[in-house]
């Protein structure tokens, strides 16, 4: 074989590669930017291909949605409580996991954690059932629930993560120093613990709002903004879902776009090492 | 548990264990025991139930008629039939007294332990099961081949900018509400849809109904679920040495044989848990069919557990259903573990 012929073959693997990269991700987006484009278009049931003309109105067609605007302000309700709800059992999760032995821990940990491993249907059927018993039927408070099950172990796979990078002279050093363990875990477990509370925060946030398969089965006859979507493709589905679309492409660039530049900034001002 | 007091004392310990005790049995494991409760019986009609109706029914019949003749020997006084009347009044007054103490006795339907409502599942909805999973699997195969050169392209080929802009590129779809990206292919694939139109103007003589023949169901799920392969695949080839597959290439292996001794084998941890969330997600999704299948093509076996819950409110067979959904589910993640020699460790990562 001569020298050459493998970096030639490496170069054309590349081109191949990268032709393969571009057709991926016009996969991606395309879909994306079809659905951002009905929602200018006057034209409704939502339509990229009978184009009668640019149009705002589906802008002020949503402002004046009013199932629309409560469903938005339930899943914020919903999303609120279920951040108040998991962070505390996250955060107890980890702590007391970081304090067990490899073989109880080892069970424990696969209890928590299974809710991200089991489809969110079942999630909300469990939960609805096992409510049902104290006569507590499906509504915001019960999605809560269900909900949490499996967020709360994403916040404490996300405490996890920190503690193990904590040095733990620390609190020992205050302790022998005769500070109490409440002094202990408010002033350095907690202070150590805050960034990670600020993602697993958002992250239980973002998740809460986006989920659809455990909420359509505990949510009973109220709603949130994605399940009033869900039912909208069956019935009644104009460009005002398309508009929505829009507002969810838009957040979602701007916050990964300032997430980006934001651990830029991080990176940047901590010296290497 | 005395280390955990050790560290966090008292107070803070006891309110730790709480937490995890109520997490673990009011969210986790209580819901499940529940729902598998509610799969093992049915409220039955007794036995002795159906033979008191029959009996009941029975009496009235002969009471009615009882009273008709009563009625019609009124005010008569030929012996005879005075002494019939006697008779069919005593007669009349022991079947009221047998009706009462058999409308007293409690006919409510009884909870019965059975385990009729797995055995029940009809062959039309055994077959949409077996057809679910099926898809599943080649959903999450689809999956796996589309994002295995997508990870290892971000995390080794590129430099380091671009794979921040690649992995930014992933991450912004990724984050989009499924119900939304769902959507889209709706308005691609529906009748009057983009790829209809570009069909149609390629010659095709008329629209084809790809949303009919679940073939819609298919290829949104596909796209829904596809991110779910490529971040753990990314996170594990990632942390592969890059002199490794630069050894392997100056000992003169071929692309072949580099990822199937090299990368491959290296990957394995992140292939478990990407097949295992996209196996999961697709068996499991309620959103994608629900918005695809239109009510015209086949159900996926979620939208049959959610019609025994809203539909027919028969809790019992739904609790069934999702069950065997579950131990499916469960028996995939054991294959992958064995397959790719995984802990639990390190799928929940």
């Amino acid at each position: 074989m001569s020298s050459t012929a493998p970096s030639s073959s490496v170069s054309a693997s590349r081109v191949v590669l990268s032709v393969y990269m571009a057709l991926f991700f016009a996969y991606l987006f395309l879909p994306l930017i079809l659905m951002v484009a009905a929602g200018f278009n006057s034209y409704s049931p939502p339509s990229v291909t009978q184009w009668q003309g640019f149009s705002l109105r589906w802008f002020s067609e949503l402002a004046e949605d009013q199932r629309i605007l409560q469903g938005i302000v339930n899943s914020v309700v919903v999303a609120t409580g279920v951040i108040l709800l998991s962070l505390p059992l996250g955060l107890s999760g980890a702590l007391l996991l970081s304090r067990l032995d490899a073989r109880s821990g080892s069970l424990l940990y696969g209890v928590l954690v299974s809710p991200v491993l089991t489809p969110g249907i079942i999630l909300g059927i469990s939960t609805l059932i096992f409510w049902r018993q104290v006569d507590v039927g499906g509504g915001l408070g019960l999605t809560v629930m269900a909900q949490s099950t499996f967020i709360a172990a994403y916040c404490m796979l996300m405490f996890m993560a920190r503690l193990q990078r904590q040095d733990t002279s620390l609190e020992e050093a205050a302790l022998d120093l005769g500070a109490t363990h409440m002094q202990v875990f408010r002033r350095i477990t907690l202070p150590f613990l805050r960034p990670a509370m600020l993602s697993a925060a958002v992250i239980a946030f973002l998740q809460s709002i986006e989920n659809y398969n455990t909420t359509v089965f505990s949510i009973g006859a109220s709603h949130t903004l994605v399940t009033e979507i869900g039912s909208r493709m069956r019935f009644g589905l104009t460009p005002v879902v398309n508009i929505i679309g829009l507002l969810f492409v838009t957040v979602t660039v701007a916050v990964a776009v300032a997430y980006v530049l934001l651990r830029q900034r991080e990176r940047a001002r901590t010296p290497a090492g | 548990m005395n280390a955990v007091y050790r560290s966090y004392g008292p107070l803070l310990g006891t309110i730790i264990l709480l937490g995890v005790a109520v997490w673990t049995l009011a969210m986790i494991v209580g819901p499940q025991l529940f729902m598998i409760e509610q799969s093992l019986w049915r409220m039955e009609q007794p036995d002795s139930a159906v033979t008191a109706g029959m009996r009941i029914e029975e009496l009235n019949n002969a009471l009615s008629l009882a009273q008709y003749d009563l009625g019609a020997l009124e005010g008569t006084t030929d012996p005879d039939k005075m002494a019939e009347r006697e008779k069919l009044a005593r007669s009349v007054s022991a079947m009221e007294q047998e009706l009462t103490t058999l409308q007293g006795q409690d006919t409510a339907p009884v909870k019965v332990y059975t385990i009729s409502n797995y055995t029940e599942m009809s062959g039309y909805h055994a077959e949409i099961f077996v057809k679910t999973i099926g898809a599943s699997l080649m959903v999450t195969l689809i999956a796996f081949a589309v994002c295995y050169p997508v990870a290892y392209a971000a995390a080794k080929l590129a430099k380091p900018e671009r794979a921040a802009l690649i992995l930014l590129g992933l991450v912004i779809p990724y984050a989009i509400n499924e119900l939304l990206r769902v959507f889209a292919w709706l308005m691609i694939l529906d009748y009057q849809g983009v790829a209809n139109s570009v069909l149609l103007w390629f010659g095709l003589p008329e629209p084809v109904r790809f949303l009919d023949s679940g073939a819609g169901v298919f290829v949104a799920m596909v796209y829904a679920y596809v991110l779910f392969m490529v971040f753990p695949i990314y996170n594990t080839i990632e942390t592969l040495d890059t002199n490794q597959i630069e050894a392997a290439r100056d000992l003169g292996a071929s692309t072949w044989k580099i990822h199937s001794r090299v990368v491959l084998p290296h990957a394995k941890p992140g292939i478990a848990v990407g097949s295992i969330m996209t196996f999961m997600l697709s068996a499991g999704s309620f959103s994608v069919p629900h918005i695809m299948t239109r009510g015209t093509a086949q159900p996926w076996f979620s939208q049959l557990i959610y019609s025994k819950f809203y539909d027919s409110f028969y809790w019992n067979q739904g609790a069934a259903y999702a069950f065997t959904l579950l131990l499916v589910c469960v028996a995939f993640i054991i294959l992958m573990m064995k397959v790719f020699k995984v802990g639990i460790r390190d799928i929940a990562k």
